[in-house]
């Protein structure tokens, strides 16, 4: 303590002990010049998952469609929903019903809640699929994105399985038959088939240890694989470089590239910043500012993002407004209700299921799965990359749209033209 | 592993050095991957229920009079139909062999509501996805006189038991 430092009087401590705490946790102002606004980006918690800058192509709404961050908008809306939810749910084959007639009379907000997590629950499903066709018609599969590619499909897959336990734990009609159904199209698969049914129900029927096991996996053992996937999948983002674009969507460097041979040497300048990595990586770096098509994330990634944030919340609050989630009868074990339907995206299944109980239910969908997984490296070609459509793809979209309109055929069919003992019907 | 020791061995002493560590190398990885598929599978062991306590497999029904001859009366919270012709009794699941709903009975025999698979009087498939017709379990007369069914004995199509 210097004599000369007049000692801070208690008002001035006071008055600026707000600034002082909110300077602790924020590092930055809001930024006003392209250093800060790196720096904003780099130094937040949430914001670091990102990169500084962003490329332009990544920002094209027509591009993405914002169908990965509308997945990962309605995950986050279905665990907000989903542990409030917890707090009423029992998971008791005497209870559990009751507790969906209690979420809908007694609870304050209990039937929009539970209004979310279902609206969210259909469209999280769809809008991953989505995401995935998306992801296959612009070629982003393709080196070096074809791990994330896998990592992608493990998440589809993650998100029919949340969906299926969670489709039991309403103990309804619907919910019993449904899942009396899955758990026996699950013991058709070879070998392992009937040991897999017996671990999922805890017995050879659908009961209260079925029940428990559906709710330990769909509140505990999922969540925590898929939230691991996403971080996986969203850190392989990052490291892949960015989103997937045309090859032409940068410009060709013109100003000087120098190759550092031996060693980086960093030229402190307070114009530019350099990242760590862009000196590690390669012996290429750049000195000079060549010109890309980047921004920066702040402020242009990170409105984009709440845009399709607010968009997604308001989009589901509506539907949870306008329309109730389903609740049939209570369990009654010995009368299925007919035709007993799965939910619309396992009607699919379904249907394929009322033609062979093998083929429809294991072999044709494992096909399927190890056909997407296997696909980047399967198609081997680099052209084609970042484009919807692309005349380079032509064979390989036309085969994949083909699959897609198959399957929703396969849904429509089941969903509208079947009736009481899954006969034909016509829904006009 | 011992193959390699050796080979390694001839090139000197330093060789010797690496591949004793490559070894241990080997060994502790090989270790470590072993507990790690040891302690998955023990965790399929301990989620494998070894006691259930779903209803009992064998039941006593009731005394044969409960079933007048000709007809088929089925036990829907048991799953089973029992049918009686004469002084011959028989014991037919009711649950579909297709993918578990419980089957009705109808006009010709039973039919499914879910996917739609029919069976005959005796339960053989007649139509739809079923794979399999519908399994008949033992029956045996108690010495109390009740007729008791044991759901984990399947027999063969036809066989009754004679009262």
């Amino acid at each position: 303590m210097s004599q000369q430092q007049p000692k801070p009087s208690l008002m001035s401590a006071l008055q600026e002990f707000p600034g002082n705490v909110w300077k602790s946790i924020f590092r930055n102002p809001l930024p006003t010049n392209d250093l800060e606004r790196s720096s904003t980006s780099f130094t937040n918690f949430f914001l670091h998952i990102h990169p500084v800058k962003v490329h332009k192509n990544t920002l094209r709404p027509g591009y993405t469609l914002g169908l990965g961050l509308i997945s990962m908008f309605l995950f986050t809306i279905l665990v907000v929903t989903g542990i409030l939810l917890m707090f009423y749910y029992v998971p008791s084959t005497s209870q559990a019903y009751d507790r969906m007639l209690d979420l809908r009379g007694t609870v304050a907000f209990g039937t929009i809640l539970r209004n979310m997590h279902r609206w969210s629950a259909h469209l999280m499903v769809a809008a991953v699929f989505m995401h995935l066709c998306r992801v296959f018609l612009t070629g982003s599969y393709k080196k070096p994105r074809e791990f994330n590619w896998v990592v992608g499909v493990v998440l589809f897959l993650l998100t029919l399985l949340m969906s299926f336990t969670g489709y039991l734990l309403p103990w309804d009609q619907l919910a019993f038959w449904a899942i009396t159904v899955g758990t026996a199209i699950a013991g058709y698969a070879p070998v392992i088939g009937k040991d897999i049914q017996f671990l999922l129900m805890g017995g050879s029927t659908v009961g209260q240890e079925a029940l428990l096991r559906f709710y330990v996996l769909h509140v505990a053992v999922l969540p925590a694989v898929l939230i691991l996937a996403i971080a996986i999948h969203f850190w392989r983002i990052r490291k892949d470089g960015g989103l997937s674009r045309p090859a032409d969507a940068d410009p060709t460097p013109t100003m000087d590239l120098v190759t550092i041979t031996e060693g980086p040497k960093v030229r402190m300048d307070d114009k530019k910043t350099y990242g760590v990595q862009g000196l590690v990586r390669g012996p290429l770096t750049k000195v000079n500012n060549i010109p890309d098509n980047t921004v920066f994330s702040w402020p242009n990634l990170f409105l984009s993002e709440l845009f399709v944030f607010v968009m997604t919340l308001s989009v589901i609050l509506v539907l949870s407004l306008l329309f109730n989630a389903p609740l049939e009868e209570p369990v009654n074990v010995m009368h299925p209700p007919n035709p007993a339907k799965a939910p619309w995206y396992f009607l699919g299944l379904q249907e394929m299921v009322s033609y062979s109980a093998f083929w429809g239910g294991i072999g044709v969908p494992g096909v399927y799965v190890v056909l997407l997984i296997l696909t980047p490296y399967l198609d081997r070609s680099p052209k084609g990359v970042g484009k919807w459509f692309s005349r380079d793809r032509l064979l390989a979209n036309t085969i994949f749209i083909t699959f897609v309109v198959a399957n929703i055929i396969f849904v429509i069919i089941g969903t509208y033209f079947r009736g009481p003992n899954w006969a034909f019907v016509s829904p006009w | 592993m011992a193959v390699n020791l050796k080979r390694s061995s001839g090139g000197g002493t330093e060789t010797v050095a690496v591949s004793r560590r490559r070894l241990l190398g080997w060994i502790t990885g090989a270790g470590l991957v072993g507990s790690g598929v040891l302690s998955a599978i023990s965790n399929f062991v301990f989620i494998k229920p070894r006691a259930t306590y779903g209803a009992p497999q064998r039941f006593s029904i009731g005394k044969p009079d409960a079933f007048p001859p000709g007809t088929r009366i089925t036990l829907e919270a048991r799953r089973i139909c029992v049918v009686r012709e004469g002084a011959k009794l028989a014991a037919i699941s009711t649950t579909c062999t297709h993918l578990g709903c419980i089957v009705g009975l109808s006009d010709t025999g039973f039919a499914c509501p879910c996917h739609g698979s029919r069976f005959d009087t005796d339960g053989t498939v007649t139509g739809g996805p079923a794979p399999r017709a519908l399994p008949w379990f033992k029956i045996t007369l108690a010495p109390n006189g009740e007729i008791e069914v044991d759901k984990d004995t399947e027999v063969a199509p036809g066989s009754y038991l004679s009262l």
